[in-house]
């Protein structure tokens, strides 16, 4: 039986979980998290989820049990004959229904918790999480989800045939005549030895993020521009990135700076891998995008 | 704090947030239709639509997620609210496993990802609908008790005179909604602790796996296990993450939407712990088995046949 209290205890915590939803949305945190497909659907689950626990606040219906005997119990209040124990299936209740028992029969809902649990369990790790995360993942979570890794190989997913005339008819050239390529073209160009040779050596400007680079590094004349990749969440979210090699006298970007950076594009062999290499002829800093992620699609 | 320490909270406060803005919507769809259904759809409605017969009323379920598409965290509490109404739990299972993959979303979604390979597409289809109604008749001759947690079982015997109204809609939809938003939270919490401790696809472990697809295949499930992600978008992950060869990206495809950490503890609203396990395994071997078999059907029929 759900009493009309725990009816109003449960409204309230929908309305907590509706409410992060709205906060996230309004806020535009949303962003970060999740691809520009999903904003709407937040916001109107957001919106749905404060209507369910708005009305469980204003009108609690008290669960009869749909049997004749009484179940006079909550969670944490036992006064008639039960075993309340834990096993491997968990939190469960055992009644003594004597004569009275129907196995099966009526829709006792015993499993549900109660709510000090459900509230202990959902929201104190919302409000922790809302209160640790800076919008972000670290450059160590970075590192985890690709950033310094090459692409795969061409093969399972092999991209359609692509020519010299394609790429000028596709992709547009800034004032000084450098292909404003899409950083992930450059990236994934290093898993296909057709594109490679197309991209060899031709004039670019590639916008992203800065990260310190870990890879060839050892001249300390090297930093790496990135961009993320969303399908859904932030949870299937790839880096890819491609390093910059600066010459002597130019002026290095700050790590975390949305720039743009122009120079040749070229490919290298390290421990067996291809990467794309960026010879950097200058790099200017410019706006963050509307959205910092890139949908592969 | 140590730096480590710091970034790890960082991280796994970023992956908790964005599985749960994510999921949150989905839970609350479902549990609405769930609450709905149980309160509206008459008992045992499906025995006028489905077939008579037993193996084809599986066959049917399994192909339901192609009209209904729903992903893995919606569809629980919609069939858990569907076996109470007399849903047989064998089509119930099955709709449940297939209905994440045997979708128009997910196929969609996996032919971008895969560059327009009809052959991945239909594996991946064509596997998720098999081992979906491989597990509906395998439980067939089951005793229902063995496997539903007694919440879940069908109501029987005595009728009930449950009010149809809109109060009880939404009141069933609340409590669905926050039994099965615990298990989820509970879920996401597990997946982002292991994400940000102790798996990272960048290591040398999964390099040196590429060439293996004996071993790089149930590695690969054990992977889509743990990240948790939603069907609509691990394909994106599967072909991007490292030269393997279809078998371990079928796998990873196929078992994620079936099992994985945070779908553990949704089954666990509707299953038996017990049960959750034997089925953990068995979808684990099936899939294992299947894409390997995939994989060598590709290699010896399909590039071969190929113009």
């Amino acid at each position: 039986m759900m009493s009309a209290l725990h009816t109003r205890l449960f409204g309230l915590l929908a309305l907590c979980w509706g409410s992060a939803l709205i906060y996230f949305y309004h806020s535009q945190r949303i962003q970060e998290y999740l691809a520009r497909d999903f904003h709407t659907l937040v916001l109107a689950g957001g919106i749905g989820i404060i209507i369910l626990g708005l009305y469980s606040l204003i009108n609690p219906q008290e669960k009869k049990s749909c049997c004749d005997h009484e179940h006079k119990h909550d969670h944490h209040d036992h006064p008639h004959d039960h075993n309340h124990h834990h096993n491997d299936e968990g939190h469960s209740h055992d009644h003594d229904h004597g004569e009275e028992e129907h196995p099966g029969d009526c829709d006792h809902e015993h499993e549900g918790h109660g709510p000090v649990a459900t509230y202990l369990l959902t929201l104190v790790p919302l409000i922790l999480a809302m209160t640790h995360t800076q919008d972000k993942l670290s450059n160590r979570g970075m590192a985890k989800k690709g950033l310094y890794e090459a692409p795969a190989l061409n093969g399972l997913n092999a991209p359609a045939a692509f020519t010299r005339e394609d790429l000028k008819k596709r992709v547009p050239k800034n004032e000084e005549g450098e292909f404003q390529l899409q950083l992930f073209a450059a990236y994934w160009a290093a898993g296909d030895r057709e594109v490679q040779s197309i991209y060899e050596g031709l004039p670019v400007e590639l916008e992203g993020r800065v990260a310190p680079e870990k890879i060839g590094n050892e001249a300390d004349d090297r930093m790496r521009i990135f961009r993320k990749i969303m399908s859904c969440c932030a949870a299937d979210a790839q880096f890819v990135g491609v390093s910059m090699e600066f010459p002597d006298d130019a002026k290095r970007p700050a790590v975390d700076e949305w720039v743009k950076a122009s120079g040749i594009l070229t490919f290298e062999t390290s421990d067996n891998k291809i990467l794309p290499l960026l010879k950097v002829r200058i790099v200017i800093p410019t706006e963050e995008p509307y959205s910092e992620f890139l949908l592969r699609q | 704090m140590t730096d480590s320490t710091r970034d790890q909270l960082q991280d796994g406060s970023y992956e908790f947030l964005a599985i749960f803005l994510e999921g949150l919507p989905f839970i609350f769809l479902g549990t609405l239709v769930s609450g709905f259904l149980g309160t509206y759809l008459p008992r045992n409605a499906f025995e006028k639509v489905l077939p008579k017969n037993p193996i084809l009323a599986i066959m049917a379920s399994g192909l339901l997620g192609a009209v209904f598409p729903v992903c893995e965290c919606a569809v629980v509490p919609v069939i858990r609210r569907l076996v109470k109404n007399g849903f047989p739990v064998s089509c119930a299972l099955a709709y449940m496993l297939a209905a994440p993959i045997f979708n128009p979303v997910t196929a969609i979604s996996t032919f971008k990802a895969f560059n327009d390979s009809y052959f991945v597409v239909g594996a991946r289809l064509g596997m998720g609908y098999l081992i979906a109604v491989l597990v509906g008749i395998a439980i067939l001759r089951v005793a229902h008790g063995r496997f539903l947690k007694p919440s879940a079982q069908a109501e029987s015997g005595h009728e009930h005179d449950h009010p149809r109204n809109l109060n009880s809609a939404m009141n069933n939809s609340l409590r669905d909604f926050m039994d099965v938003g615990l298990y989820f939270t509970i879920g996401v919490i597990l997946t982002s602790l292991l994400k940000t401790t102790w798996i990272d696809p960048t290591t040398d472990f999964w390099k040196g796996l590429t060439d293996n697809s004996i071993l790089a295949t149930p590695a690969m499930m054990g992977l889509a296990f743990f990240l948790s992600l939603c069907s609509t978008s691990d394909a994106f992950i599967a072909a991007n993450i490292g030269n393997f060869s279809y078998a371990p990206k079928l796998a990873f495809m196929v078992f994620g939407p079936m099992m994985d950490a945070k779908l553990l503890f949704l089954y666990s609203t509707v299953f038996r712990w017990k049960f959750i396990i034997i089925l953990l395994a068995a979808l684990f071997v099936l899939t294992g088995g299947l894409s390997i078999l995939a994989e060598t059907v590709y290699e010896n029929y399909w590039e071969s046949a190929q113009p």
